[in-house]
C-alpha cells in the first residue's frame, strides 16, 4: 500500500521542483520539445493506425476458419450419404451372393435379426421421446448444463429399461458410438448437437417408460430436473423412425466354413 | 505552442507517412504509448504549476519510455511479460490519473 500512496502523492517527477528551486530556466531548447511532441504524435497515430488495420484481418481470417469449417462439415454429411447408399449396395449384393439354399436363408435371416440389434440398419416402431435441455439459468452456472455424462446416464438407462435403438438427435447410437464433450458442445460420433437435446429410443411402449423412470437414470435425472431446473420430458410416440449408424464398418472378415 | 503543432505535425506524419515498426518492437509500442502519456500529462501539470522545464521533460520522457520498455522485454524473456506489462499499465495508469486530476482542478478550479 505504501508503494501505490507514493505513485499517488508524487506523480509528477520530483526533477521539476529541484529544477525550478535551482532557477536554471534557460529559454533555449524550444526545437527539442517541438521534435519530442512530433516523435509522441507520431507513435500514437502509428498505434492507432495498426490497430484498426489489424482489426478487419483478424475479422477476415475468422470468417474464413468459419467457412472453412462448414465446408468440412459439408462434405462429411455427403460422404455419410455415400456410406449409406453404399451399405444398401452391399446388402443387395450380399443377398445375390448367398444364393438361396437352406444355409444361405439361415446366414440371411440371422444378419436380419442381427442388423437392427447392432444398429446396422433403419428401424421404426413405436417408443419414448424424451427431450433434455440446460436449465434457463445454464449461463450463470455451469452445472446447470447438460453434460456428456447425463446424455450417458440417459442412453444407459434406456438400454438397461428395455430399448432396442435409440438415437440422439438423429444420431443412431450403436455400440461403439462415443458420447464426449468437445469444448462447449456435446459431440455424439464426434459430431457436434444442438440444444435441445431430443433422445429417441424405439422400445416396449408398455414398460420402457416405467422401467426407466425405476432406473438409476431415471432418479439421475429427477435430480436434475427438480434440483437444476433442467428440461426432462418424456412421451410416448407411436411412430419412431430411426436411420442406421453410418459410422458402423467392416472390421473382421472370415472365410465362412464349407 | 511548439509542442502542440509538434503533436499535430507527429499525427499528421504518422498517418502520411505510415512508417512501419519492426515487429520485434511491436509489441512494446503500447507501453511506450502509455509512458509517453504519463510524461505528457506530467509535463502539463508541471507547466501549470509554473515548475516546467524543458530538460527535465525530455529526460523524463525518454527514460519513461525506455525503462517501462525494458520491464517489458525482461518480463517477455522470463516468461512474465503480460503480467510485468499490467503492472507498468497499472502505475503509470494511476499517475496519468492523478496527474488529470490535478489539472482538472488547475484549469477550472473545480
Amino acid at each position: 500500500m505504501d508503494l501505490l500512496n507514493q505513485i499517488i502523492r508524487q506523480p509528477i517527477d520530483p526533477d521539476y521542483a529541484l529544477s525550478a528551486a535551482a532557477g536554471s530556466h534557460p529559454p533555449r531548447g524550444r526545437w527539442q520539445l517541438g521534435v519530442l511532441a512530433m516523435i509522441i504524435g507520431a507513435l500514437f497515430a502509428v498505434a492507432a493506425l495498426q490497430t484498426t488495420r489489424a482489426a478487419p484481418v483478424q475479422q477476415s481470417e475468422r470468417s474464413e476458419l468459419i467457412s472453412r469449417i462448414q465446408t468440412a462439415e459439408h462434405e462429411q454429411d455427403q460422404l455419410r450419404g455415400r456410406v449409406t447408399s453404399l451399405t444398401e449396395e452391399i446388402a443387395t449384393l450380399r443377398a445375390a451372393a448367398l444364393g438361396d439354399d437352406d444355409a444361405a436363408r439361415g446366414v440371411e435371416s440371422e444378419i436380419n435379426t442381427l442388423d437392427p440389434v447392432v444398429g446396422n440398419a433403419a428401424v421404426s416402431g413405436p417408443g419414448v421421446v424424451i427431450v433434455v435441455d440446460d436449465s434457463p439459468s445454464a449461463a450463470d452456472d455451469a452445472r446447470d448444463r447438460v453434460l456428456d455424462i447425463d446424455l450417458q446416464v440417459l442412453t444407459n438407462g434406456l438400454w438397461e429399461a428395455g430399448a432396442e435403438a435409440i438415437s440422439i438427435n438423429g444420431h443412431r447410437l450403436s455400440n461403439l458410438t462415443a458420447i464426449r464433450s468437445a469444448g462447449d458442445a456435446i459431440t455424439v460420433d464426434y459430431r457436434s448437437l444442438t440444444r435441445p437435446y431430443r433422445v429417441e429410443a424405439i422400445g416396449d411402449v408398455r414398460t420402457l417408460q416405467a422401467r426407466l423412470v425405476e432406473s438409476s437414470a431415471g432418479a439421475w435425472w429427477n435430480d436434475l430436473a427438480q434440483n437444476r431446473r433442467m428440461r426432462y420430458e418424456i412421451s410416448d410416440v407411436k411412430q419412431l423412425d430411426l436411420a442406421a449408424d453410418p459410422g458402423i464398418v467392416l472390421r473382421h472378415a472370415g472365410r465362412a466354413a464349407s | 505552442m511548439i509542442p502542440l503543432v509538434g503533436l499535430l505535425a507527429g499525427i499528421v506524419i504518422g498517418i502520411v507517412l505510415e512508417p512501419s515498426i519492426p515487429q520485434v518492437l511491436q509489441p512494446y509500442l503500447p507501453i511506450a504509448i502509455v509512458a509517453a502519456m504519463d510524461a505528457l500529462f506530467g509535463a502539463f501539470r508541471a507547466y501549470l504549476e509554473g515548475i516546467f522545464t524543458d530538460r527535465v521533460f525530455i529526460v523524463s520522457f525518454i527514460s519513461n519510455v525506455l525503462i517501462a520498455s525494458a520491464i517489458v522485454y525482461v518480463g517477455d524473456q522470463i516468461g512474465v511479460g503480460s503480467q510485468l506489462a499490467t503492472g507498468v499499465v497499472v502505475v503509470l495508469g494511476i499517475r496519468i490519473f492523478t496527474n488529470a486530476a490535478a489539472i482538472r482542478r488547475a484549469l477550472f478550479h473545480a
